[in-house]
């Protein structure tokens, strides 16, 4: 069988076979890398907007990390918001209670992301299909409750508040145009990419890509299923809580629409605008969708809706792959 | 007590709402394996159908909700005629964007001729009174609602087991293709129960304005609880939505009488416990 | 790749776009509107916009001599992220002078930090929590707080023997606000609170809450509720319930409010509130306030909300007159802090202290008046500080 239909790099030679021991895929830094010109050069273009392009690194993180769920796991989720959130509210009390560094912040962050997924993975992940996809809105149902409950915590429905955040590593100040917060999540979100990449070139990310495509071959190999998709549901949330700790950082609020449902129906809308699987069609999907939300809302608030249904209805009855693929024949057939 | 009457009472309305707006997505996601996020939407346009000819054009209750229904299946047949058909091959995922799209055309559409206000429909003054159960009065509203929600659980039973147009239905759920071979016409068949269920969503959106407020956000704040009432109560099974709605609807209720502050936490710990508890469906062995 | 080129254009074009409608005036004063102009919160946005423009276009389409733009945001309902984001673009990108609007605490709380930070001054329209003029120095408030007028609600309802009451509250910052106030004076007059009811936020069906309150054996119930459609849900539920028969009094705010009270019909008559603008108040003022609304926008309706927007601009001119049009948070601040003047409601002034309006609180009751459903003013409570921040 050939396997590297499934990769991203093209068939190889067989003088590489040598080499078969590891996965042939690009080199994990080369996206990440795209990524991070991109970012400046976008940051550098529009001085005044850096607090749109943060939300929109922000978003890219967070959406990556689904893709890793969604695309790569193959676990349709509409509760992913937990993790985001969680990740939030604990390094917003995390600067509010015990220290304001961001960096440490973003550990507490990412910890507390990932051990959500990893309790809630290890209940979630012993259902499929649409009684998994359920169950997470269940999870992060009652989550949000919850948070809502402990109002002494996390501010309720007021939100998190009165929180400031100290100098990213002791020198950079967080000024008012969002410069360093615009850069500071950036920085994250190009390591993040390549550390997910890493993730999914490696033998674990093929075994969960295997797990995807049939899981009753994977576990008749001898693949222990559980314990890989579950895994991959811990890092994910670990990189989630990651977005929700910079989100509550550069904001330096919290509030309870980052553990809604609202927000985790966005974020696969904005991946499956991009494309599932391929974590770069997370990033497109995110800033796409973030920049069309951010321009046709301020243009008519009323009216966005109309913008983001056509366009959703639109990519699925044609799907892009499809028309490029019309547009090349008819300048094929007109050449 | 009381307390646990009044539970009763009121749970079994809220549930008796869910019920009728659930069942249609139940059957549409089972019986047509087809991933309908957009079914509140159909709920909304029903109740704002009902709403506008009630209001606007002066015409009676008792004939505006036929019509509503009537309207909202209409609509739900045309899109399936139209769009929604070329996507029962699609994968899931695709279905889902889809529906969602459509949900926001719709909500966008109504914002659009309606504005964002919440819309009331003027209930004639049978219905418009309070009825006195002699421990408390209930609005007579609701007495109606648990009514219809129990015709519609009955009929639809009715209609899938007994009629041919049931069988046919179950025929072409199970395979299509020898179906069509039998001369059971599956496109008719796909429509109409389509549109069934987009009727069914639009009478539940009516009944339910008074517990439900009607406004253009309708179609996705209520989604959540709808798709929560087909997966306790098991796809395609009509008891099984009836009873994971009453359950749920009075798990809700007595949460509001007991212990609000803890806002809908255990309506989301009873279903996960239900869904870990029988995945496949409450009734469903 | 191919996919991902297209869709880098598509990026490019949008944000190319933005750039081009970042077009601003040199010399108008820049005035920062914040506030929901989508969602079911959307009339309220709505209404701001046409009491902002009815005072504008009333003072002949310049405040103290400058041309004004006003910038639209739309926050959506409560959420402070987002609204943080757009006051930033707002101060940053579009160099507002002033802000105005702010309907939710919450929003009003995330941008605290970023106002004091740019010294922006902020007219705060509605947001009704005591605390928020206390996270900055440049927050002024036109609109109300929770214990501003419950306090001598709570007073009125002891001198008129009502020794229980029950208090059903939106389990938020604000309705929170209004049962520590309620409670507070109501138990220093001598009452009881028999049982504080917290509703979740989202709730849409108020009949349980509404039997729990038949339930408490209480005289009256005392209740907030956010404006909008929870509202209308209560006091639906409270009529279809039968409440007023088995003598339960209502003791209200805001609920009355003009935008929704024609939908209640002749089930509202009776209802009692304490609130601090009645559309039928009668002042010339307001009279010419109402007339000014409706030449604007024959759809908006004279309530708390717009008159807030309209007192807001009153203010807003004042600054700009006191620093000439420039830029100058604390000087337009100094000058705020000494207004006085004859509002649409009433006599108020800014307090020098707390930048928040002392403003005459008055005892409403629905009535009819010529088919109409009007909030009369029975009786004035006199001139109201906040009594929140007294505390």
């Amino acid at each position: 069988m050939n396997t590297s239909t499934t990769l991203q790099g093209p068939a190889k030679a067989p003088s590489e076979a040598r080499h078969a021991a590891a996965p042939r895929c690009r080199p994990a830094w080369r996206a990440p890398l795209v990524v991070l010109a991109l970012g400046a050069l976008a940051c550098a273009l529009l001085p005044e907007q850096l607090g749109l392009m943060t939300r929109i690194f922000i978003a890219a993180l967070f959406v990556l990390s689904l893709d890793l769920v969604v695309g790569v796991a193959g676990l349709a989720t509409l509760g992913h918001a937990a993790v985001f959130g969680t990740g939030a509210y604990a390094a917003g009390i995390f600067a509010l209670k015990v220290m304001p560094d961001p960096l440490a912040g973003l550990a507490i962050g990412i910890g507390a992301g990932g051990l959500l997924a990893l309790a809630s993975g290890a209940f979630l992940l012993r259902y499929q299909g649409f009684t998994f996809l359920m169950l997470t809105v269940a999870v992060a149902q009652i989550v949000l409750s919850l948070a809502q409950k402990a109002r002494d915590w996390t501010g309720g429905d007021d939100g998190l508040s009165g929180f400031t955040v100290g100098p990213l590593l002791g020198h950079f100040a967080f000024d008012l145009e969002g410069r360093v917060a615009a850069f500071y999540a950036l920085a994250v979100l190009v390591l993040m990419h390549y550390v997910a990449r890493r993730l999914v070139d490696s033998p674990f990310g093929l075994a969960v890509r295997g797990i995807h495509e049939n899981r009753a071959r994977m576990a008749a190999l001898g693949t222990p299923v559980y314990r890989r998709l579950l895994a991959m549901y811990a890092a994910a949330g670990a990189i989630a809580g990651a977005a929700g700790a910079l989100s509550a950082q550069t904001n330096a609020i919290v509030g309870l629409d980052s553990l809604s449902f609202a927000l985790s129906a966005e974020a696969l809308v904005m991946l499956i605008l991009g494309g599932a699987g391929r974590l770069s069609g997370a990033l497109v999907g995110a800033v796409v969708f973030t920049l069309l939300h951010h321009t046709a809302a301020s243009i008519n608030p009323y009216h966005w809706l109309f913008v983001v249904g056509f366009m959703l209805m639109a990519v699925v009855l044609v799907s892009p792959a499809k028309a490029w693929g019309w547009l090349r024949r008819r300048v094929g057939a007109a050449s | 007590m009381t307390v646990l009457f009044n539970i009763a009472v009121d749970g079994l309305a809220y549930g008796m709402v869910l019920f009728v707006i659930a069942v249609g997505l139940s059957l549409t996601l089972g019986l047509m394996r087809f991933v309908n996020l957009s079914h509140c939407a159909f709920a909304m346009v029903g109740g704002y159908c009902a709403a506008f000819l009630v209001r606007q054009a002066q015409w009676n209750f008792w004939l505006a909700v036929p019509a509503a229904i009537i309207a909202t299946a209409a609509l739900g047949a045309v899109l399936e005629m139209l769009v929604l058909r070329h996507l029962y091959r699609r994968k899931e995922l695709d279905q889902v964007l889809f529906t969602i799209g459509l949900s926001f055309f719709l909500i966008a559409a109504t914002n659009a001729l309606a504005g964002p206000q919440v819309q009331l429909i003027p209930l004639p003054p049978g219905l418009a009174g309070s009825v006195d159960l002699g421990f408390r009065t209930l609005p007579a509203q609701r007495l109606l609602v648990i009514g219809a929600g129990l015709a519609v659980a009955a009929g639809a039973a009715w209609i899938v087991a007994r009629t041919r147009f049931g069988v046919w239905l179950r025929a072409a759920v199970d395979h299509s293709g020898t179906a069509s071979s039998l001369g059971i016409p599956i496109r008719v068949v796909q429509c109409a129960s389509f549109a069934a269920g987009a009727a069914l969503a639009g009478f539940g959106g009516i009944l339910g304005a008074e517990l439900m407020p009607l406004e253009p956000y309708y179609a996705l704040k209520y989604l959540v609880l709808v798709l929560v009432v087909v997966a306790v109560g098991g796809m395609g099974s009509i008891a099984g939505s009836l009873a994971a709605a009453v359950v749920l609807g009075v798990i809700e209720t007595a949460s509001k009488y007991l212990a609000s502050d803890w806002g809908s936490l255990f309506f989301f710990l009873a279903m996960a416990a239900l869904l870990a508890w029988r995945p496949d469906g409450l009734l469903k062995r | 790749m191919l996919f991902s080129r297209r869709a880098l254009v598509r990026a490019l074009a949008a944000s190319s776009f933005v750039l081009a409608a970042a077009q601003a005036h040199a010399q108008s004063v820049k005035i920062g509107i914040v506030g929901p102009f989508s969602g079911p919160f959307a009339h309220y946005g709505a209404l701001f916009k046409a009491a902002a423009e009815a005072y504008v276009a009333g003072q002949g389409g310049k405040l103290g001599g400058r041309e004004v733009e006003l910038i639209y945001r739309d926050t959506g309902g409560p959420n402070p992220a987002q609204a943080k984001g757009l006051v930033q673009e707002l101060i940053v990108k579009d160099k507002v002078d002033y802000l105005g609007g702010f309907v939710f605490t919450p929003n009003a709380l995330a941008v605290a930090p970023l106002i004091q930070q740019s010294q922006t001054p902020t007219v705060i329209f509605n947001a009704a929590t005591s605390a928020i003029t206390e996270k900055s120095d440049y927050f002024v408030r036109t609109g109300y707080t929770l214990w501003q007028v419950t306090v001598p609600l709570a007073r009125w309802a002891a001198k008129q023997h009502i020794a229980r009451v029950v208090t059903a509250v939106t389990d938020y910052g604000p309705g929170l606000d209004a049962e520590a106030a309620f409670k507070n004076e109501f138990a220093r007059q001598g009452g009881t609170v028999v049982e504080s009811i917290r509703m979740p936020i989202a709730t849409t069906d108020f009949g349980p809450f509404v039997q729990r309150i038949k339930a408490s054996g209480a005289q009256a119930v005392y209740t907030f509720l956010p404006g909008g459609p929870p509202n209308l849900g209560f006091i639906k539920a409270y009529n279809e319930n039968g409440l007023a028969r088995s003598g339960v009094r209502f003791l209200g705010t805001a609920e009355t409010d003009e935008f929704d009270l024609q939908k209640f019909g002749d089930s509202a008559v009776g209802l009692t509130t304490a609130f601090h603008y009645s559309g039928a108040h009668d002042s010339a003022a307001n009279k010419a306030f109402v007339a000014a609304l409706k030449k604007q926008d024959p759809g908006a309706v004279a309530n708390y909300a717009s008159v807030g927007a309209w007192d807001g601009m009153y203010v807003i001119q004042k600054m700009i007159e006191a620093t000439g049009g420039r830029k100058d948070g604390p000087k337009a601040i100094a000058a705020a802090r000494a207004l006085q003047w004859e509002s649409p409601r009433g006599p108020v002034r800014i307090d020098g202290k707390t930048r928040h309006i002392t403003q005459d609180v008055y005892l409403r009751q629905v009535e009819m008046v010529g088919g109409v459903a009007v909030n009369k003013e029975v009786e004035s409570f006199g001139p109201q500080l906040d009594h929140g921040l007294a505390q």
